[in-house]
């Protein structure tokens, strides 16, 4: 492969700004979809061949394209998750490419995560294509966008106008990435580096890295050696997606393909990670590695103690393919036996939770999210709880820190003083804010990353119909005056419950607990009194009625398929309810502190 | 074994019923279409004759709808039908439900002289402005009037319906009520509590805020109220909603909460035999058509697993305050239900919704009002 041939490039957007539409249209005009739908029936024909054959994710796809000059060129299009709880991910695929097509959608314009998005490429030293979409779209208006482009510095007048939806302007994007974006260097001849920017598993052939060969290069039957953990690996198959798979003998500096070297799970492909070859390895990694640190925590509990392995054996298997996910046993005296998982943010952890209820048919109970505190103790030792009941004695603690971001957040400047209103009430503090155009607002806070969890981003789009964009970075540790909230049911503190806020918040956020425990919690055979409590203090107290009365007037010969009907309904909700002692309590009330106020 | 007929024709639809019927102004409009489904009954009873196999009839139970809306002469014929085709006791039970006001002396007379021993009047209150607000067409003093023609007829079986928990009732409503009830000596008395079927208009004025049911707390205690009036008045209060003077028990009824089989015929009509449930078309036309063809058309159809069958024994029968006898159970199915509901009739007697008394598993008094949970526990 004629390095200065290829180019390397990623599609970044904010969501829903015609990203996938975009990379599908520039399959087709490539000629790579058609091969694709080919391959899919070829691997139809053929049961064995597509049985021990490997899923492919279009992770990278290979795409043949002529230029106008007449030369052929390589184009690696290299995907980019699309959340916020994945930034890491999405640097390690920018930091694989050369330059990035920047969608932005005609109508809406730069919105928080184009800002985001843009400010990480740069980071990168990318060569940036803005690409105007969505222009055959009646409110569309691309001179508003350029100006906006201005404002944030790109060069607006070189912004290339599609329509994904058409195909209009297609050509335009292939012929700017040939000519725009510069190609890769690298010494062939050097020590092997190469980048894994993103990994999968496959039953059959274990974990699939995804990586650019920054230098050097990697042969079928190299042993590579993975310079994060020192393990190697003999590489027995290498190819490249076109976006079937392709075999190849060897992959060069600026190509882009996937290795596999019977690797058990993607703890061994991790995604930043440097490959090098164990004959001779280079002296220094790729910079940028860091191992996934969960930023989010919370417990998992089966409803029925029975279903406890069951989940451990779910969690490893989703372990293999999801290096990111950690777990450990946990027990709690209200929920058992379970585990503590961490996650990169709320939608890794909602991911997990529904695949976990979904492929492996489990039936959950999930604690409230917890941010991982800092706990300064008198004697000088720092503890890092992620569990509000591994919290130590109020006595024994010197001071307590909790993580703060920085909140980036776009929006039509008639909702400023909305915003700025959902932040403080979110403890947040105010950095600074510029306007990118006369009409539209950036705005800056810092923010306590409990109080984002705290269904944040719902609360701010609701403040501001829907208009506001929000991107968030991790900041590092703040003291902060927070205390345990526990809360008691029929007397009893219910583990599982209890939450760690700020002390300010604490009497509202316990009010407002227990007022929505007890919309959620059934009404029982006796009264169950909810109370909510720091330390002794009991700060306030609700009480679920005794339910008086659940029978049928009637039931005679009609009657009775009806009432066996009603009665498995009534199970069906009982059996997604833990027993508290003699109290049942519903999966949601666990997640209830995330509904109120 | 007992057989249910089905007479699906309203002069009015109570405004908290979703029974289905066809509301007739006058009958005689609507003779041809009330002799075809006349016809079907009896296509239908012939149909299932060959299932019997040996079982002898001890009860029938003419239900609605309205039954009494159908001239009484051709009724007789109807029962004269199945008694001669039908492998009946000799202590045959045969129940007429009726409404008050348009049970006529010479009906009475009429359905006595065809057998009929036990009248099942609608009476369920003695307030006029109740009645209206339900949607009844009968005033109170239908009631006595009603329970007299029957008794000139020479029937002494007699139940009144009683209801309690309906928009606007007092307690004081339904304790007049319960008076005057027992003033009339029936011999078996149900009381129910009103349930707010969706889709009927009782439920769409509650819903829109027109009318308004008594709290939870105050249903609880007009029930306690009927127990406590009508066991004082010498009634064995012996299922959830029925009261009756010893010896008087609703045999119909208990078939089906001993889970016997029984025969549904009619539109919207079910049936338990041979291990099967079934449930008609509720559409009065399409289940004349059905018999016109030869043939039952189901809304519903399952067969019962032994499992299924237990599970049903319990959840019926403990509806019955004497509860569920052991040895019968095991008779029934080889194998008592301690065995097979050990750990829910654990958790139960815990909950002290249940208890043990000679021989049988009954709800207690705590239980009485939570009997759903109580059923629901047993099924698996």
């Amino acid at each position: 492969m004629v390095q200065k041939n290829i180019r390397n490039f990623c599609i970044i957007a904010h969501i829903d700004h015609g990203k996938s539409t975009l990379a599908d249209r520039i399959l087709e005009a490539t000629g790579a979809l058609n091969q694709r739908e080919m391959t899919d029936q070829v691997l139809d024909s053929m049961d064995l061949e597509r049985e021990r054959g490997i899923t492919i994710k279009l992770k990278a796809v290979r795409l043949i394209y002529r230029a106008h000059n007449g030369e052929e060129y390589v184009l690696n299009l290299i995907d980019t998750p699309g959340h916020v709880d994945f930034s890491y991910e999405v640097s390690r695929s920018l930091a694989a490419c050369e330059g990035a097509l920047l969608v932005i959608d005609a109508s809406q314009g730069v919105e928080a995560q184009t800002l985001a998005n843009l400010y990480l490429a740069l980071e990168h030293d990318l060569e940036i294509i803005p690409v105007i979409n969505k222009i055959d779209l009646p409110n569309a208006d691309p001179d508003r966008v350029k100006k906006e482009l201005k404002d944030i510095g790109l060069p607006a007048d070189d912004a290339v106008l599609v329509s994904a939806r058409t195909g209009q302007g297609i050509e335009q994007v292939l012929q700017a990435i040939v000519e725009r974006i510069p190609p890769p260097n690298g010494d062939p001849e050097a020590p092997t580096r190469a980048l894994i920017f993103d990994s999968h598993y496959d039953r059959y052939r274990g974990a699939v890295a995804y990586a650019r060969i920054m230098e050097g290069s990697i042969k079928r039957g190299d042993v590579i050696q993975m310079m994060s953990t020192g393990r190697k690996f003999e590489v027995t198959d290498l190819g490249v997606l076109q976006p079937g798979f392709t075999p190849v003998d060897r992959l060069g500096p600026g190509e882009v393909g996937c290795i596999m070297a019977s690797m058990k799970d993607v703890r061994d492909t991790r995604v930043g990670d440097t490959i090098t070859t164990a004959d001779r390895p280079a002296a220094e990694p790729l910079p940028g590695y860091r191992p996934a640190k969960p930023m989010v925590y919370c417990g998992l509990y089966p409803v029925v103690n029975e279903e406890y392995t069951l989940l451990r054996d779910a969690l490893d298997k989703l372990q293999l393919n999801d290096a990111a996910l950690t777990y450990e046993a946990e027990s709690s005296a209200a929920l058992g036996f379970g585990f503590r998982c961490g996650f990169l943010g709320l939608l890794h952890l909602e991911i997990v939770q529904e695949r976990l209820e979904r492929e492996f048919d489990l039936n959950l109970i999930t604690t409230a999210p917890s941010v991982v505190y800092r706990v300064v103790l008198k004697d000088g030792t720092v503890k890092e709880i992620d569990n509000p009941t591994a919290l130590p004695p109020v006595t024994k603690i010197e001071h307590i820190e909790e993580p703060f971001v920085r909140a980036t957040i776009l929006v039509p400047d008639e909702f400023i003083g909305a915003v700025m209103e959902v932040c403080q009430e979110r403890r947040g503090t105010f950095i600074t804010m510029e306007y990118l155009t006369p009409e539209r607002a950036r705005l800056e806070y810092e923010l306590p990353l409990a109080e984002i969890l705290m269904d944040f981003f719902d609360r701010l789009k609701s403040r501001t119909k829907g208009y506001a964009s929000l991107d968030y970075e991790f900041l590092g540790y703040k003291e902060s005056d927070v205390v345990k909230l526990d809360i008691l049911l029929n007397g009893n503190p219910v583990d599982a419950l209890s939450i760690i806020v700020h002390r300010d918040k604490a009497v509202a956020r316990g009010r407002a607990l227990a007022e929505k425990l007890k919309e959620v919690i059934p009404r029982q055979q006796f009264e169950v009194p909810i109370q909510a409590a720091i330390g002794s203090k009991i700060i306030a107290r609700e009480t679920v009625r005794a339910l008086r009365k659940d029978v049928l007037a009637k039931c005679y010969g009609g009657d009775v398929s009806r009432k066996k009907k009603l009665l498995e309904r009534q199970k069906e909700g009982k059996k997604r309810m833990k027993s508290l002692g003699n109290v049942e309590v519903p999966q949601e009330a666990f997640m209830a502190i995330l509904k109120v106020d | 074994m007992g057989v249910y007929v089905h007479i699906p024709f309203c002069e009015q639809k109570c405004s908290y019923c979703d029974f289905h019927s066809i509301v007739v102004g006058e009958v005689g409009v609507f003779s041809d279409l009330v002799d075809s489904y006349l016809l079907s009954l009896r296509r239908e009873a012939l149909y299932y004759k060959p299932l019997w196999g040996g079982r002898t009839i001890h009860s029938l139970f003419l239900g609605g709808g309205t039954p009494n809306l159908v001239p009484p002469e051709r009724l007789a014929a109807l029962l004269a039908f199945l008694r001669e085709e039908l492998p009946c006791s000799g202590e045959l039970e045969i129940t007429i439900e009726a409404n008050p006001h348009s049970l006529t002396p010479e009906g009475a007379r009429v359905l006595a002289a065809a057998g009929v021993n036990r009248v099942s009047l609608g009476a369920q209150a003695f307030q006029d402005e109740l009645l209206q607000a339900i949607g009844r067409l009968h005033r109170a003093e239908h009631i006595s009037q009603a329970v007299h023609n029957v008794r000139r007829a020479g029937i002494k079986n007699i139940n009144l319906d009683l209801m309690f928990g309906l928009p606007g009732q007092s307690l004081e409503q339904w304790q007049d009520t319960l008076r005057q009830a027992l003033a009339l000596k029936p011999t078996h008395l149900s009381c129910y509590a009103l349930t707010l079927e969706p889709e009927t208009p009782l439920a769409r004025w509650v819903e829109a805020g027109f009318a308004a049911l008594p709290g939870e707390e105050e249903q609880v205690e007009m029930y306690q109220l009927a127990r406590g009036l009508l066991r004082a008045a010498g009634y064995e209060h012996y299922e959830i909603s029925n009261f009756a003077l010893p010896g008087w028990r609703c045999r119909h009824n208990l078939l089906y909460w001993r889970n016997e089989p029984f025969i549904g015929l009619g539109s919207g009509a079910a049936g338990f035999i041979g291990g099967r449930r079934y449930l008609n078309v509720p559409d009065v036309q399409g289940y004349i058509l059905s018999w016109e063809k030869g043939s039952p058309l189901y809304e519903e159809y399952a067969e019962l697993s032994r499992d299924e069958e237990m599970d049903e024994t319990m959840m019926l029968g403990m509806r019955l305050l004497e509860g569920v006898d052991e040895e019968a159970f095991r008779r029934r199915f080889q194998v008592g239900f301690s065995e097979v509901y050990q750990g829910a009739i654990a958790e139960l007697k815990a909950k002290e919704l249940v208890e043990e008394a000679q021989g049988c598993l009954r709800v207690t008094e705590r239980g009485l009002l939570l009997e759903n949970r109580v059923s629901a526990a047993f099924l698996r």
